[in-house]
């Protein structure tokens, strides 16, 4: 090569390094998230298994666009008479360089057994390893939903070693690099992962308690995403494009639910049909829609949205905004306008009180508010308790049904169709909601979609089940569905998920 | 001297046994049931055992008392227990904490020490206008809430002139702006003392005397009045020390310090509760620690006390 020639490719290059130099810097992303809520306990180890940092270790299964369980480290499986039969996928291994294989899925499966939060619930005694790729267990409790359970991040599957709780290792598309307690954890880009390659080579999540410095860490330029989002934040979010919002579909949901168990004061709307039914009609969803959630979230007259398990848009009918229908179902129960605006029925006044909300009133305001203005223009008297703190919501009011109404914000995390129907809206509720429970048909339905024998039938059931509870009890009223949320500087796209612990911040693209 | 600090050390006992007592009986009559928040939290449907479980391992099946004393013979040998939420010990928990808010509260009552002089010794020796100017910023610095201050700061300081963090990356650069917050409120109720104080002595004979003796402002300040009110300034500084290290959980939030604000607002939020009285207890500990050495510090400095002490 001449001296010319290599005069040439010298002044090239030096004039292309800028250009290329940012193409080929590493791309480090921070996201701002609430706090750290990691365990290391080994009895309770929830460290790298759930969000933010879920990404050092994979689940069996994931959840696909609709809820249903779909292949990561299980390749296919089949349930019959009690055993779970599964295709392991080849080719991966953990970050260490250990192959993911039936010995070490089964060792991995079996570390779950000694965790209290082990909900999966697998016969220990009953793993078997059927060829190098496939292997069989069982349910301890002869459920023919352990998969659908295994979509939930905290069944991440871990290689068994001493160090677990200082170095976690997985087969995740990340690695633990480090872990700064309350401060923040940094993952880096796994060189050897099976998958796809993520687009990020390095993450840190910083932990922001307070809401206001999390979306003003995120306006001054110090982190690049917000990954939980209030609904204050939504408030005080600036208009100028300086901070871009990024939804899911609708996933969570506001209602209203009634306490059933019929016992005075708190008895008026257990025993009247009419008055639940009254009050459902007496909510403007549409007004409340525009003002919560910065306007993104949807009214609605089911409880859960009808993408998630296919449930349909229409499987509840649900009430629409009709006041004088409503006061004409207050008459006729009798219910007359009283001299001061509230109805009365012999000589006892329709004042209903509220406990707003779970997890925290702050989560909806200033939704009791409104809704006590939209009942009183029926003639209805709401007495409004705001609680700030789910202990106090739970312990002092709801718990022992010291309310008529108790307004709740919540959302269905979990793959199995059964999950939120028998834990909160049946009488057996292992979490005192046989306070708001109508009891009847919707406890037999919700024990009868437990032991379906197939997916299609589980839904059909839980679909009867929820539509019973909207239109014919009318023992919870939903109000509205609201999307999860993410903020972000200008450029950059999230791909967001209903499910928090699923929102691929990997895969971001990162603007300048 | 010895002795005093073992009668002083002996009454406080009553004090922190009460005060234990207080901690954790507040802890266990708080409404909420960890054991059930805590596997509602993990996303757990608790079958009885497991909650029975878990009540047994943190005692909560025995009586009140038994858990009680049983608790005190552990914490006397500052063994907390182990956090609810994290699986780390009470001690380790406090210890990633301390040293972020043992870093702002210093530098807090630094800087407030430094305001506190300045502003009350200028409302002493100033003109009238500049005197009435000084009280009226020392009153406006009082009344202003610290998380409006603090976002006020932030504003000027971080979104608008671009010459700070907001939550940086624990720096001492980063420490500017949540110790000032603090800082700018205590040092205008300190002034306040200092200002009574000097006002006070100046009154005194020997103040008199040493301005007849020709002695300057400055010299008589420094040399006659300050020995005389250090002590008292010393108990000042060791409660405002005692308040900023308890009082920051505002500011903390605001700035995301990562310190002990932090940490008990979310260990009450997850009724961590062998984290919330070990936190009680240490706060305690540290009113203590913090009051004694003001003690120790008005005997140094005041020859009457010092002799009467040898004396005993």
């Amino acid at each position: 090569m001449s001296m010319i020639r290599l005069t040439h490719w010298a002044a090239a290059a030096v004039i292309a390094l800028p250009v290329l130099a940012p193409a080929l810097a590493e791309t480090h992303m921070t996201i701002a998230v609430k706090a750290d809520r990691y365990s290391v306990k080994e009895d309770r180890f929830t460290f790298t298994t759930r969000r933010p940092a879920a990404q050092v270790a994979e689940t069996a299964v994931r959840p696909d666009s609709n809820f249903n369980p779909s292949p990561l480290l299980f390749k296919a499986w089949s349930y019959e008479d009690g055993v779970y039969m599964v295709t392991l996928q080849d080719g991966v291994t953990f970050s260490d360089g250990t192959p993911f294989n039936a010995d070490t899925a089964i060792a991995s499966l079996k570390l779950y057994d000694q965790n209290r939060s082990d909900f999966l619930q697998l016969d220990q005694e009953s793993f078997a390893k059927l060829g190098e790729y496939e292997i069989s267990f069982r349910s301890e409790v002869d459920s023919a939903l352990v998969i659908e359970n295994m979509t939930h991040r905290g069944t991440s599957l871990f290689l068994p070693t001493e160090a677990m709780a200082e170095n976690p290792i997985g087969t995740g598309p990340y690695i633990l690099e480090s872990y700064d307690p309350k401060v923040q954890i940094t993952v880096a880009r796994n060189p050897d992962y099976w998958g796809p390659a993520p687009s990020v080579d390095k993450m840190t999540f910083r932990f922001i308690g307070d809401d206001n410095a999390r979306l003003l860490a995120l306006q001054n330029g110090e982190v690049d995403i917000v990954g939980e989002v209030t609904p204050q934040m939504m408030l005080s979010m600036p208009q100028d494009g300086s901070v871009v919002l990024h939804q899911s579909r609708p996933i969570r949901y506001a209602a209203l639910m009634f306490n059933m168990q019929g016992n005075a004061p708190y008895d008026i709307a257990a025993n009247d049909l009419n008055v639940r039914k009254a009050l459902a009609l007496a909510i403007d969803r549409d007004t409340l829609a525009q003002v919560l959630y910065g306007g993104f979230g949807q009214p609605s007259t089911t409880i859960l949205p009808g993408w998630m398990f296919d449930l349909g848009d229409n499987h509840a009918v649900g009430f629409g905004y009709e006041p004088d229908e409503a006061a004409a179902l207050l008459e006729a129960s009798g219910w007359t306008m009283g001299s001061d605006g509230v109805r009365e029925k012999e000589g006892r006044k329709l004042s209903l009180r509220m406990v707003a909300a779970y997890p925290n009133v702050s989560t909806v305001k200033p939704m009791p508010e409104m809704l006590e203005q939209m009942f009183a223009a029926i003639g209805v008297g709401i007495e409004i308790v705001e609680v700030e703190d789910s202990g106090v919501y739970n312990s002092t009011y709801f718990e022992p049904g010291e309310a008529d109404l108790f307004l709740e914000f919540a959302s269905n995390n979990n793959t199995d169709p059964t999950y939120l129907l028998y834990n909160v809206f049946t009488t057996m509720s292992p979490w005192g909601y046989a306070v708001t429970s109508p009891g009847g048909n919707v406890d037999e339905l919700a024990k009868a979609s437990r032991v379906a024998g197939s997916r299609e039938e589980v839904v059909d059931l839980v679909r009867e089940a929820y539509r019973s509870i909207v239109d014919d009890h009318v023992s919870t009223i939903p109000i509205l569905t609201v999307p999860n949320f993410s903020l972000s500087r200008p450029g950059v796209s999230v791909t967001m998920s209903e499910y928090a612990d699923w929102i691929d911040y990997g895969n971001v693209s990162l603007g300048q | 001297m010895l002795r005093f600090l073992l009668i002083r050390m002996a009454v406080t006992l009553p004090t922190l046994l009460g005060m234990s007592f207080v901690a954790f009986a507040i802890v266990a009559i708080a409404p909420g049931d960890p054991v059930v928040m805590e596997l509602r939290a993990m996303g757990v449907v608790p079958k009885p055992e497991d909650i029975a479980a878990i009540k047994a391992e943190y005692g909560l099946d025995r009586p009140f008392f038994v858990r009680y004393l049983d608790w005190l013979g552990h914490a006397v040998q500052l063994d907390f227990g182990v956090s609810v939420a994290t699986g780390r010990s009470v001690a380790e928990e406090i210890a990633l904490y301390l040293p972020a808010t043992l870093a702002l509260s210093l530098s807090a009552l630094v800087g407030a020490i430094s305001i506190s002089l300045a502003l009350g010794i200028l409302a002493v020796t100033a003109g009238p206008v500049t005197a009435q100017g000084t009280r009226a910023l020392t009153i406006l610095l009082v009344s202003v809430p610290p998380f409006w201050l603090a976002l006020l700061l932030i504003h000027a300081f971080v979104l608008n002139l671009g010459w700070a963090r907001l939550v940086g990356d624990g720096s001492v650069s980063d420490l500017i702006l949540p110790a000032l917050t603090l800082s700018l409120g205590a040092g205008a109720a300190l002034g306040r003392f200092v200002y009574e104080r000097v006002t006070a002595e100046r009154c005194e004979d020997y103040v008199r005397l040493a301005i007849a003796k020709g002695l300057g402002p400055m010299q008589i300040l420094l040399g006659h009045i300050a020995p005389r009110i250090i002590g008292p300034l010393a108990t000042a500084w060791a409660n405002t020390l005692g308040g900023l290290l308890g009082g920051a959980v505002i500011v903390e939030s605001i700035f995301g310090w990562p310190g002990l604000g932090q940490l008990i607002l979310q260990a009450i939020g997850q009724r961590d509760f062998p984290l919330i009285q070990g936190y009680l207890v240490f706060m305690g500990l540290i009113f203590f620690a913090t009051s004694l050495l003001a003690d120790i510090v008005v005997i140094l400095s005041d020859p009457q006390l010092r002799r009467r002490l040898s004396r005993d």
